[in-house]
């Protein structure tokens, strides 16, 4: 499972205030943690929602710069704004990153896909368009189609493709769980070169013991067959729900990961 | 590569449980090194004696994984994991250690007896015997009483393992032993015991020549019966 770790998002305070003041070793410790923790990619998300486009490129430039002058991981550039995706990559000047993430509408596929494109990276694709979330699993397979239309018109190739199918709360609606559960596994089929990808803990939004619900959800989500998933992986309960639900989906030969987790 | 080198590598990745050069080993970040699959045939181009592979690789390996179950350090996938090494690697070197004169010592029948699906330790078993130079014929699981005999009597075989894993089930390894004296086969043949509920006492009860508790107790009582 490839694991997207979380924690730098500056909608959170703690991180808007390290945008805000510049704080070059926190973000990098913040970024060094998630690494030693387990994940695959950083998430960057810099948007604070306030100041400038202008600002929040800068800010990117800032963080991509902070983190990658003291580690060597792959980073997962986030932001809607496709300037500021830009601005990312430039940065990161060809080190491995993912593209977070354009969405079934035409402008954003028109000038996001191009990117991936352009830098030969993995790029992140929500399946919602101009009206929104679908509410069914056909409409988000409709976003997907939208999606692969402009991949082959820009060259991007499907592997590279991670399709996030919205995780929404459970908490508004009970079958939210269900619709983005089902398509995933109609994703995989559908287009079985491309990967699927979740932000788990979104599911338990507004509820109370939310790491009750993301470990479950997380289970059924790898089952269904998802091949990514964004986490907080300084919760260790979660990353230990990684292990137990892969080695159960029988991705873990012989119990590899599992045991050298949890042997006495 | 010196000789020397390459047989420790193999041993190494015996013991990690790493087939191929993708697989994770039981330690971390072993994953695209060279495993038992490619250094095996690395070795047999280097003109290494594939005795030597399978002596100094594959034996010794197993005898520390043996030691590392005993611990308890390893548990039963990881010992799974280093078996299908040696399982790997044997089916590489068999034609080669044919081709080098080497001689079986002996054809070893083995099976899980009538009513019981048990296989995991069995199929331990034959790996290793395979790996410690025996002729394995390896009649599967739950196989009727007469196959077992018919086996025996084909293959003229010097060894018969027999694996149980039931209460239920255990009795039916002294119905073989029966059989065999019925068919006159009893004294041609060495038959050892295996799986959890059986015991030296048991053995002893039902006329077996040996139980063995695993798969290396089952190689060092091999070691003292002549074929």
């Amino acid at each position: 499972m490839i694991l997207i770790g979380e924690k730098i998002n500056a909608t959170l305070s703690s991180v808007k205030a390290m945008v805000q003041n510049r704080d070059a070793i926190g973000i990098s410790d913040l970024a060094k943690r998630q690494a030693d923790a387990g994940t695959s990619f950083i998430d960057v998300n810099v948007g604070t929602g306030v100041g400038s486009r202008e600002n929040e490129v800068q800010s990117m430039e800032w963080a991509v710069e902070a983190i990658q002058n003291e580690l060597n991981i792959p980073l997962s550039i986030d932001s809607a704004d496709p300037a500021v995706l830009e601005a990312g990559l430039k940065t990161r000047n060809g080190k491995p990153s993912m593209i977070n993430s354009v969405k079934a509408q035409k402008e954003s596929l028109e000038e996001v896909v191009p990117l991936a494109s352009a830098y030969d990276n993995p790029l992140v694709a929500l399946t919602m368009d101009e009206t929104g979330i679908p509410k069914t699993v056909q409409d988000r397979l409709h976003a997907c189609e939208k999606i692969l239309v402009a991949c082959e018109r820009y060259g991007v190739s499907m592997e590279n493709v991670f399709f996030d199918p919205l995780v929404m709360p459970i908490g508004t609606d009970t079958t939210h769980g269900l619709v983005t559960l089902r398509a995933v596994t109609e994703i995989k089929k559908e287009f079985p070169k491309a990967k699927t990808v979740l932000g788990i803990s979104n599911i338990s939004y507004g509820l109370p013991a939310r790491n009750r619900l993301n470990a479950a959800f997380l289970h059924m989500a790898i089952y269904a067959g998802l091949d990514a998933a964004i986490v907080d992986p300084l919760d260790g309960e979660i990353m230990a729900e990684v292990k137990t639900a892969e080695v159960l989906a029988g991705k873990d030969r012989y119990c590899r990961r599992y045991t050298r987790a949890f042997r006495k | 590569m010196q000789k020397q080198e390459v047989l420790e590598k193999i041993a190494f990745n015996v013991i990690q449980g790493r087939v191929e050069a993708e697989d994770e080993g039981f330690d971390e970040g072993l994953e695209g090194r060279p495993a038992v699959t490619e250094l095996t045939e690395e070795a047999l181009t280097q003109g290494v004696h594939p005795k030597s592979i399978v002596l100094e690789g594959l034996t010794k390996a197993m005898d520390v994984v043996g030691e590392k179950f005993e611990e308890e350090e390893y548990l039963i996938p990881d010992m799974l994991a280093s078996a299908e090494c040696v399982g790997a690697a044997m089916d590489i070197l068999i034609p080669h250690l044919l081709k080098a004169g080497v001689e079986s010592k002996g054809k070893f029948i083995i099976s899980t007896v009538a009513g019981d699906l048990h296989d995991i330790g069995k199929n331990i078993v034959a790996i290793m015997l395979k790996g410690g130079g025996y002729e394995v014929i390896d009649l599967g699981a739950d196989v009727p009483t007469e196959r077992i005999v018919e086996a025996v009597r084909q293959h003229q075989a010097a060894f018969l393992g027999l694996s149980a894993l039931l209460t239920t089930t255990m009795r039916v390894m002294g119905e073989v032993i029966e059989k065999l004296k019925e068919e006159g086969l009893r004294n041609n043949v060495k038959v050892l015991i295996g799986g959890a509920p059986t015991s030296s006492e048991f053995a002893k009860e039902i006329g077996a020549d040996s139980y063995c508790k695993n798969a290396f107790e089952a190689i060092d009582v091999l070691k003292t019966m002549a074929a």
